[in-house]
């Protein structure tokens, strides 16, 4: 059974957990369970860091939050028993701290990833300053101190087992939300954010979920750590426990979900019971992680494991796209004036055209025209600096990518914009889901295998994708994975379709079939099309009007018969016109 | 208090700020210019105090640190250049790892070698001279004549200077830099090394001030990168900048509200500009 | 720790284990806490050093209860937490039978909130007063005893008028204020300054401009370890150490080398113990103590020596006791008397009562100048 196959790796944790105390001694379980702890804290590390791409360098002000609102509230429910319905919020509150950050850092840009690390460096380092300052709340830097224990669990004895159940339990769940649609979105993430973006994917919120998420996991832990150790001082709020709870999840392997927990067992353990015995144990510790760091950086899980075992699900048709889709209205584009610059060069300079019904309508010009840089304002990309964008009578300019694709907008880039190390398959998948799935739809396997009427028709139009289902997206040849983009591009079927050169590079042969099956496609779903193209003869193909650029302007419209006869046109092309 | 002893403020400003520029100018060579984030940066600056530890307990006088930091510190950047940091010039992230990891195996073995106490090196400096009308500690006014005379003549070498231009040039473009013939990837080797160098230096400088224990690295690690954030990257007048605010509004705060607050605002001033001006104030990267 | 000193400390050990004492069963493992890193890591080699030495001494009269005492280092130098899981391991994990102490108040209040009264806990250093903890006995010096004769008589001999105080932040240092505070104000002198830093400031120039403003004629000083030494050279530094007197209740021969005999001017320490103490009982201390490690030793001074202190008192309410078990220790506790290089001490009320001394500086290093004989701790914990 599926379940299974995902808790494989739970199964052979929860059966050693079992074995440990009665294989050495109750102390020595007392003490793993503090690593067990630590390792639940960086699994959260590993999360974000391993499957989304962003790394949380100050996990521990999460872990610190929780160890002390959680034994503040042990503490003070022995005289106030309500306070124990509100443990809980021990866990709950560090999350919803988490997701604010995130949500406030990562609206502001995708590229924010190093900035962000140092977020929260940075506010862990303020935690840590708070709590040995706010003595009165904290205990300062004598520490928040006698902390009773769980009730129902006695710390040096039982409390081991609910630590033990803690990680199997994280470890299950985590390695369940792996395999399932969620766990292709955040890989997406870190792969090609962008391309995630132009498919309509709020992706600041998906970083934000993960790491609220994540900050869930090391609170929950920090609960358990006040109960483990009786006190909770400012140091598991700091800057060290957060370097280690990387270094753990770097070591163990950070796209594992057993990984963290091992590295924490046995780096940290093993450094705490020979740290004293062997002077240059921590010496050897540090060459050990830049050897991770060189050359294994799946740690020691990527390793062990082969290849993950692909995740599909059984075929089942997808829910119809909502929102946008069904209008009545043709679609209109309308760019009024449209200015741009980029590094103080102006790209754009007042560019004026529109567009309005289904259709595939050409895009020609000379190189630094501003043809791509028109699409990468319509599709927030590149700022807004004059004049506006109206899609369907709606004003679009200045909204960021993600809110432009939901709008009906999908986009192909110049340079083919795949996902490389997922399968073509998870690549069309994320294609399918974007506008269809729902949050909850991205927790179910089922949603795996959605399919769609117009993906079975893109699969017959390129045998070759059909073949390599299975193959990673980065391993295809330039041609198929032109294809591959086209078809994710038009598979949320969107109303309004930007194409840039998606022929370039491709053979003769291979461009005929892909104008094909762009005819065929973009009229299948009713769209108007935008095609940026240089050969003549793919333009001509398309039939459709064609719009020339020139210097970030609108030089001529027209069919192609007369834009090539057109005088401006060809004084511009022939270099007569500056 | 802000009272009206002002010599005496200026001169203690004048000291830490004098102290933030020599420790974060190793940094601002190889984060600013290379753009290497290299978390061992503090670490050099220990390894410098500790040349000063090492030289003391043989009998030598504290000058004899200056070549002892300059050639532990220039090796061990070699080495660190051409196996840790270049094979990773791309992944940004993985150098930040690596380098932690670095920080951490020199921070242990100085531990294993030194012990964990806390050093102190003298200096016959440190005694008071007059100064302004107040007693001043001697060490403390050379250090701040040394910065500024070091600064100036690095801006005086990057502005006027061929190799300066050379630099400069590969910052900007270094593609474009290196179809004109100049090797860049000596001249970042060699930038790396000049860059941990004049880290382990500082530390040599600032011994007989500071106390000295394995841990020191990272402060002064922490306060270079955040005054690179707030000033921009690139640039020396960016790093001055940022030393002027991150240092003052430190120090003000300090006098003020006590070092903790000082070092508050200093963090809550660099997670502003991380979030909303990442770029820093004078950024040309 | 050197070779030359392993190696004489295993001939001691060596010889001790020769003579012909028959030892029970099982022997006695005490955990000794000692900072081995952090701001009083300085004083870890010479409370070693100590610590070893009782262990000889004691193993040569036969143990404790007749069992051989064995040693378990832990380092206390780290936050109270860490501090509290490394002895946890030595406690639950090695089976330690009692605890000797020699660091901060912090670690001491995670240790008490650890022990819970389980196991006999012996606190040797100068600290702040207060603790009455089951099972616990304290053998340091408080702010009462080290200033309520030293305040007074300072005032008579350099009659400061403006008083300003200067602590690390923390119970100690807070509550050695807050006493002190009392006693100078009954001399007719005014506090003009108060204030407390955290461990990790090495940087004191704001709070030497403070002191200079404020007009102050002496400063009490308390300050720990590594924060002490920085504090006392930058005083000198600036110049202030002719002009102001200084007063500090855990100035000892380690800080003072970091300081400088030349920056200590004008400097007095009010302390138990000294090195150089004057008596027939100290010298042969001191005297074994440098046979025992050597010329290159870590200076002997008051914290280590009290760990020596330590181990005589967990001997001496052993025997009265006849027993290891807290309950019946608290019970023999009051009354017990012991004699060490300190001279004669007398446990009341879990503390000890005991002689005083207060040190300035010359050019050799501590002078004491004034004893105070039998002290008493001014506690009040019932056992």
């Amino acid at each position: 059974m599926a379940f299974f196959r995902d808790a494989k790796s739970a199964a052979f944790l929860a059966a050693a957990l079992v074995a440990l105390p009665f294989a050495s001694s109750e102390f020595v379980a007392y003490q793993i369970a503090l690593f067990l702890i630590y390792g639940i804290a960086a699994q959260g590390v590993a999360l974000c860091w391993g499957r989304l791409g962003f790394l949380p360098l100050g996990h521990a002000l999460f872990f610190g939050l929780g160890a002390y609102l959680f034994g503040g509230m042990l503490k003070g429910a022995e005289s106030n028993p309500a306070l124990y319905l509100a443990l809980p919020l021990a866990a709950v509150a560090p999350a919803l701290l988490a997701y604010v950050i995130a949500r406030l850092v990562f609206a502001r840009s995708s590229r924010s990833g190093p900035y962000f690390s140092l977020i929260t460096l940075a506010l862990t380092m303020l935690g840590f300053l708070a709590a040995q300052q706010w003595s009165s709340l904290t205990g300062g830097f004598n520490g928040l101190a006698n902390i009773p224990d769980i009730p129902g669990t006695s710390r040096y004895e039982t409390l081991y087992w609910l630590v033990a159940v803690a990680a199997v339990i994280s470890t299950i769940v985590l390695a369940m939300l792996a395999t399932r649609p969620i766990g292709v979105i955040w890989e997406a993430v870190a792969q090609n954010e962008e391309r995630l973006q132009l498919l309509g994917y709020a992706t600041d919120r998906i970083k934000a979920n993960a790491y609220a998420f994540s900050a869930l996991l090391a609170a929950a832990a920090g609960a358990l750590f006040s109960a483990h150790q009786g006190i909770v001082t400012p140091q598991a709020m700091s800057f060290i426990l957060s370097t280690e709870f990387v270094i753990w999840a770097a070591v163990g392997g950070k796209k594992s979900a057993l990984g963290p927990l091992l590295g924490a067992i046995v780096v940290g353990y093993a450094s705490a019971e020979l740290r004293d015995q062997f002077l240059y144990w921590e010496v050897a510790v540090a060459a050990l992680f830049i050897a991770v760091v060189l050359f294994l950086p799946n740690g020691v899980a990527g390793l062990l494991k082969r290849r993950a075992e692909p995740r599909y699900g059984q075929d089942s048709p997808a829910p119809p796209v909502h929102g946008v889709g069904t209008s009545t209205t043709p679609v209109s584009l309308i760019l009024e004036g449209v200015e741009t610059a980029q590094s103080g060069v102006t790209i754009l300079d007042g560019l004026s055209l529109a567009l309005s019904g289904p259709g595939i309508r050409c895009v020609i010009g000379p190189n630094g025209a501003g043809k791509t840089s028109s699409f990468n304002v319509i599709t927030g990309r590149l700022p807004l600096l004059g004049g506006g964008v109206t899609l369907n009578g709606h004003d679009i300019g200045g909204l960021p990518a993600w809110r432009v694709a939901r709008k009906g907008i999908g986009r192909k880039m110049q340079v083919p914009s795949v996902f490389p190390d997922l399968t073509v398959r998870e690549n069309l998948g994320l294609a399918v889901w974007a506008g269809r799935a729902s949050g909850a739809d991205t927790l179910k396997r089922v949603t795996l295998g959605w399919h769609t009427q117009l993906l079975g028709d893109i699969l017959e139009e390129f045998p070759a994708l059909a073949s390599q289902l299975d193959s990673p997206a980065g391993t295809l040849a330039q041609g198929h994975r032109q294809a591959l983009e086209l078809a994710m591009t038009l598979l949320p079927e969107p109303r309004l379709v930007l194409l840039d050169e998606p022929c370039a590079g491709l053979s003769p042969g291979e461009t005929h079939q892909m104008i094909d099956a762009i005819k065929t496609l973009v009229g299948q779903i009713g769209a108007a099309a935008l095609l940026i193209e240089h050969d003549i003869t793919a333009v001509e193909a398309m039939g459709g009007d064609v719009y020339v650029l020139h210097q970030g302007r609108l030089l001529d419209k027209g069919s192609l018969a007369d834009i090539q006869a057109s005088a401006t046109v060809r004084a511009v092309y022939a270099g007569g016109r500056k | 208090m802000l009272d009206g002893n002002i010599p005496l403020h200026g001169l203690n400003l004048a000291y830490e700020l004098a102290t933030l520029a020599l420790t974060t100018l190793g940094l601002a060579i190889v984060f600013g210019l290379l753009g290497v984030m290299n978390m061992a940066h503090g670490e050099f600056v220990m390894l410098g105090a500790y040349s000063a530890v090492a030289v003391q307990k043989l009998g030598l006088p504290l000058l004899a640190a200056v070549p002892l930091a300059v050639v532990v510190c220039g090796l061990l950047g070699y080495v660190v250049e051409r196996w840790l940091i270049r094979p990773l010039y791309s992944r940004p992230f993985d150098t930040l790892l690596a380098t932690w990891a670095l920080a951490m195996l020199l921070r242990k073995l100085v531990e294993a070698v030194f012990g964990r106490e806390y050093r102190n090196v003298e200096s016959t400096l440190t005694d008071p001279v007059t100064v302004f009308g107040l007693q001043y500690p001697a060490y403390r006014l050379v250090l701040i004549v040394l910065a500024v005379v070091v600064m100036a003549g690095l801006y005086l070498w990057y502005r006027r200077s061929a190799a300066g231009l050379r630099v400069r040039a590969m910052t900007a473009n270094p593609v474009l830099a290196q179809a004109l013939g100049i090797n860049t990837g000596r001249l970042a080797s060699q930038a790396f090394v000049i860059g941990v160098v004049f880290a382990g230096l500082s530390g040599v400088l600032l011994a007989p001030l500071i106390r000295i224990e394995p841990g020191i690295g990272v402060d002064y690690l922490l306060d270079a990168f955040f005054v690179l954030v707030v000033g921009g990257l690139g640039t020396l007048g960016g790093m001055f900048g940022g030393v002027g605010i991150i240092g003052g509004s430190q120090a003000i705060t300090s006098s003020i509200a006590g070092q903790t607050s000082g070092y508050a605002v200093v963090l809550m001033l660099s997670i502003l500009f991380l979030w909303l001006k990442p770029n820093g104030l004078f950024s040309r990267r | 720790m050197d070779r030359r000193h392993f190696l004489q400390a295993t001939l001691a050990a060596g010889a001790a284990s020769a003579i012909p004492t028959a030892f029970a069963a099982d022997p006695l493992k005490v955990a000794v806490m000692i900072p081995q890193s952090g701001p009083a890591g300085l004083f870890g080699p010479s409370c070693k050093a100590c610590a070893e030495m009782a262990a000889v001494a004691l193993n040569g009269r036969g143990g404790v209860l007749g069992r051989k005492v064995e040693l378990l280092f832990g380092d206390a130098g780290l936050a109270p937490a860490e501090a509290g899981q490394a002895a946890l391991k030595l406690w639950k994990g090695q089976k330690a039978g009692a605890v000797i102490g020699m660091h901060d108040s912090a670690v001491r209040g995670a240790l008490v909130g650890l022990f819970k009264g389980q196991v006999p806990y012996f606190y040797t250093p100068v600290y702040e007063g207060g603790e009455c903890a089951t099972g616990t006995y304290v053998k340091g010096e408080t702010p009462q005893q080290q200033l309520e004769p030293v305040i007074p008589w300072l005032a008579a001999e350099r009659k400061p008028t403006k008083w300003y105080m200067i602590g690390n932040d923390y119970i100690w240092g807070r509550n050695t204020n807050a006493t002190a505070r009392g006693y100078i104000e009954k001399t007719g002198a005014k506090v003009v300054g108060d204030e407390y830093l955290p461990f990790t400031v090495d940087n004191f120039d704001a709070s030497l401009a403070r002191i200079q403003s404020s007009g102050a004629d002496a400063v009490l000083v308390s300050l720990v370890g590594g924060a002490s030494v920085t504090f006392n050279k930058s005083f000198a530094g600036f110049g202030l150490s002719d002009k102001v007197i200084r007063l500090g209740t855990l100035i000892e021969e380690n800080t003072l080398a970091g300081i400088g005999f030349a920056n200590a001017r004008n400097l007095y320490s009010s302390s138990g113990y000294f090195a150089n103490i004057d008596t027939a009982a100290a010298k042969a201390f001191a005297a074994d103590y440098a046979k025992a490690n050597g010329a290159n030793a870590p200076a002997l001074n008051g914290l280590a020596e009290s760990t020596y202190e330590g181990f005589l008192m967990l001997e001496a309410l052993a025997k009265k006791a006849g027993s290891l078990d807290p309950a019946k220790l608290d019970a023999a506790s009051e009354g017990t008397t012991y004699s060490g290089p300190r001279g004669a001490a007398t446990i009341k009320a879990r503390h000890v009562e005991q002689d005083i001394y207060v040190a300035d500086v010359t050019d050799k290093g501590f002078r004491v100048v004034k004893t105070f004989p039998k002290v008493g701790a001014g506690q009040t914990c019932r056992v």
